[in-house]
């Protein structure tokens, strides 16, 4: 919502000074990889939360966007949401080809779905190069602490030992989410960010097109109808 | 009497039989009523006559649009307000010669690809051409269709308002398809790169001259990347260098192959039985076919969000929630099956050499782009595992074997009869249809049967006729008198009281 204000008036303005700009959106791509059933839609559906009004009405939580405003820059992330059962684990690559950020998502109360994200987590280190993108392990369902099965020690030390960053959310109570968000955001943009070409701009596609900008000849747009 | 009538209304008269052309043998309807061999005079004639008016108009329309240019230019240097001259010709072609000219490039495109079938070096044949039509007029001119026509004069409309840039812009498109059309032999991914680089160096160029603005370049390259895509289609999609063609048909012969697959068998959270559902999923399916008709890579992305959308829609009103991929990805590999869309790779191999590759990497057409493609790369390796199914079963549905809606009511089939009517409009309709087709059936059997009697009753009726005058004449012999074969009159009694006959009588004078 607010992401658009700053954009309007330099649109017009002029558009050559590209170093004073106020704020940049660049756009962040983001897949969501883990067992079928580990809250992964819920999650999406969390970050989302907060821009529905500035999107149209998700008749899906597959793909989603949210915009995260940083210091100096504005990332927009494009969340993929991936299909978890074992059966489409073959043709998983192709989502998160040119990913700049992946979160394995495990469940908390499963133990199977934790052996599951490292599977994952093979897949991706071999397609990847460490750096170019930024892997996250989240322990959702956090709430259901009495069935834990997996601790936060074991998981942390999965994290540190490959050289991820790791959190517990609840997708239900929507606890850690915003956080684990703006983290990530920090961490994308510093990595990828920061290199040159790293993330592409993401510009509003604007209503007023060309054509009708330029009013010199009004006839010409509407004699081109008819046959 | 109404049998009378009927016999003759069929009745034909010889001489309609004939050629037209009077030439003695008998006319075909399918050849306007004419011999074969005047038929194939004639139609060569057409034909020709054809090709010609189609490159005079195709010349024609090339005139058009560079004129279009030179008088855009003038009007707008000399005055805004007054709208652009219409090009020379332009008004002349009404409405009427519009669909003419569609109709005759029609025939033409036909022709062609005939041509293509028969002539076995079409490639070695076509570079000749592009040797021999360089200058006076491109043989991408050649290709120009509807379609292209369209394109080319919305994309001349869209530069005017550029001005010198627009000219510019123009003058290099041209150049690039002129180029590319000498690059016919090419592999696909050279051809790609080609495509790429062009985009890459005119999005630089646009990036320096709109300083900046990228909203501006953004647009200026869509209609770039339609009109440059537009026309260059016919030779860089599914070519000749690549095994797409092959691809597409094993695709096709796969999903066919894979027709018994069930909704339940993948998972699909979708119930066709609601009526809204089912309309989704029929849109969907239309959307993902319509895909093949379009030229432009990203108006094939379109397509396949639609069908995303719709599918996101069935299963919302099935789940009553917002859909997660875990459910997306099953209902489109099921309306991939069922709509076993045309040429499936190719499309993709298309959209994914010839569309600006951000778009693919990010967005939302790229997301659902991605999906298509794990539904194709999920149906070619589909197994049994896939559809919870055993080796075995998977087998023999693959063979055709058995087919998995009796095997599963195999046991109580008597009772679920009614059941399986009422819950499945599908099989609903299905046991209809046979119902329909066994009263037909055994209706036609009772008329065979009556006609073959009524056949044996006309093949027996002369022998009973034959039969009865026989018994007839046997009853009463014909007896022959032998007075009745005397002199007329022989028997009349009045005979002595006439007079004598007279006899001539000679007067003398």
């Amino acid at each position: 919502m607010g992401e658009s204000l700053p954009r309007v008036p330099r649109g017009s303005q002029h558009p050559s000074n590209t170093l004073s700009r106020p704020v940049q959106t660049l756009r962040v791509k983001m897949v969501l990889l883990g067992s079928s059933g580990v809250g992964k839609s819920s999650l999406a559906l969390r970050f989302g939360k907060d821009q529905f009004k500035s999107s149209s009405p998700t008749v899906g939580c597959a793909y989603l966007t949210q915009v995260v405003h940083l210091n100096d820059v504005t990332l927009r992330f494009e969340i993929w949401d991936t299909a978890g059962q074992e059966k489409y684990h073959s043709v998983t690559p192709l989502y998160y080809r040119g990913a700049h950020a992946a979160l394995l998502v495990y469940d908390i109360s499963k133990k199977e779905t934790f052996i599951r994200a490292q599977v994952w987590l093979k897949e991706l280190e071999r397609h990847y190069v460490p750096g170019s993108t930024v892997i996250w392990l989240v322990g959702n369902k956090g709430d259901l602490t009495e069935d834990r099965q997996v601790s936060a020690q074991e998981a942390q030390s999965l994290a540190n030992e490959k050289g991820l960053s790791f959190t517990e959310t609840s997708a239900l109570s929507g606890d850690q989410v915003t956080e684990l968000l703006q983290a990530l955001a920090h961490r994308v943009y510093e990595c990828i960010g920061a290199q040159q070409g790293g993330l592409s701009e993401w510009r509003e596609p604007s209503l007023v097109t060309l054509h009708h900008k330029d009013t010199s000849n009004p006839l010409a747009s509407c004699c081109k109808v008819g046959p | 009497m109404s049998q009378r009538t009927e016999r003759r209304g069929i009745h034909v008269d010889q001489s309609d039989l004939l050629c037209k052309k009077g030439c003695g043998y008998y006319g075909n309807a399918a050849w306007q009523g004419l011999c074969s061999k005047c038929w194939r005079e004639e139609y060569q004639r057409v034909r020709q006559k054809q090709i010609q008016d189609d490159w005079a108009l195709a010349e024609k329309l090339q005139r058009e649009e560079e004129a279009a240019y030179a008088s855009s230019q003038g009007v707008q240097s000399h005055s805004q307000s007054t709208p652009p001259q219409q090009p020379p010709g332009h008004t002349s072609l009404g409405p009427f010669s519009k669909f003419e000219e569609k109709k005759t490039n029609e025939k033409t495109r036909k022709v062609t690809t005939v041509k293509k079938f028969f002539s076995p070096s079409s490639r070695s044949a076509s570079k000749k051409e592009t040797q021999e039509g360089k200058s006076p007029s491109p043989s991408i001119s050649r290709h120009a269709s509807f379609d292209t026509d369209q394109v080319s004069r919305d994309f001349v409309d869209f530069l005017k308002n550029l001005q010198k840039t627009g000219r510019e812009i123009h003058k290099q498109c041209r150049a690039f398809i002129m180029n590319m059309s000498s690059k016919k032999d090419l592999s696909a991914e050279e051809l790609s790169e080609c495509v790429q680089d062009f985009y890459q160096s005119m999005a630089d160029r646009l990036m320096s001259h709109f300083k900046g603005s990228s909203d501006s370049v953004e647009q200026v390259m869509d209609q770039v990347e339609k009109y440059i895509m537009t026309r260059l289609y016919k030779s860089v999609f599914c070519p000749e260098t690549t095994d797409d063609e092959k691809k597409d048909l094993a695709t096709q012969d796969r999903i066919r192959a894979l027709h018994w697959v069930t909704i339940q068998m993948l998972c699909v959270s979708m119930d066709e039985e609601i009526p809204e559902v089912s309309e989704n999923v029929d849109k969907a399916i239309t959307d993902i076919i319509e895909m093949d008709s379009k030229r432009v890579p990203r108006d094939k992305l379109a397509c396949i969000t639609r069908c995303s959308k719709h599918i996101f829609s069935a299963i919302r009103i099935t789940k009553n929630e917002p859909a997660s991929a875990d459910d997306f990805l099953p209902a489109l590999i099921y309306i991939v099956l069922k709509a076993n869309p045309p040429r499936l790779q190719s499309n993709i191999q298309y959209i994914t050499r010839f569309c600006n590759p951000s778009r693919l990497m990010t967005g939302e057409d790229g997301y659902y782009f991605t999906n298509l493609c794990c539904a194709a790369a999920f149906i070619e390796k589909l197994d049994a595992q896939s559809l919870n199914l055993s080796p075995e079963e998977f087998e023999r549905y693959m063979s055709g074997q058995a087919s998995p809606r009796f095997s599963s009511s195999e046991g109580d089939w008597p009772h679920s009869g009614h059941g399986v009517t009422a819950t499945n409009p599908v099989l609903a309709q299905l046991n209809h249809n046979l119902e329909l087709l066994s009263g037909l059936s055994s209706r036609q059997e009772t008329l065979m049967e009556s006609a073959r009697s009524l056949q044996a009753d006309l093949l027996s009726w002369p022998d009973t006729v034959q039969r009865e005058v026989n018994d007839i004449l046997e009853k009463y012999p014909l007896e022959v008198r032998s007075c009745t074969v005397s002199a007329i009159d022989a028997n009349n009694m009045d005979n002595d009281n006439l007079p004598p006959p007279l006899t001539p009588q000679v007067f003398a004078g």
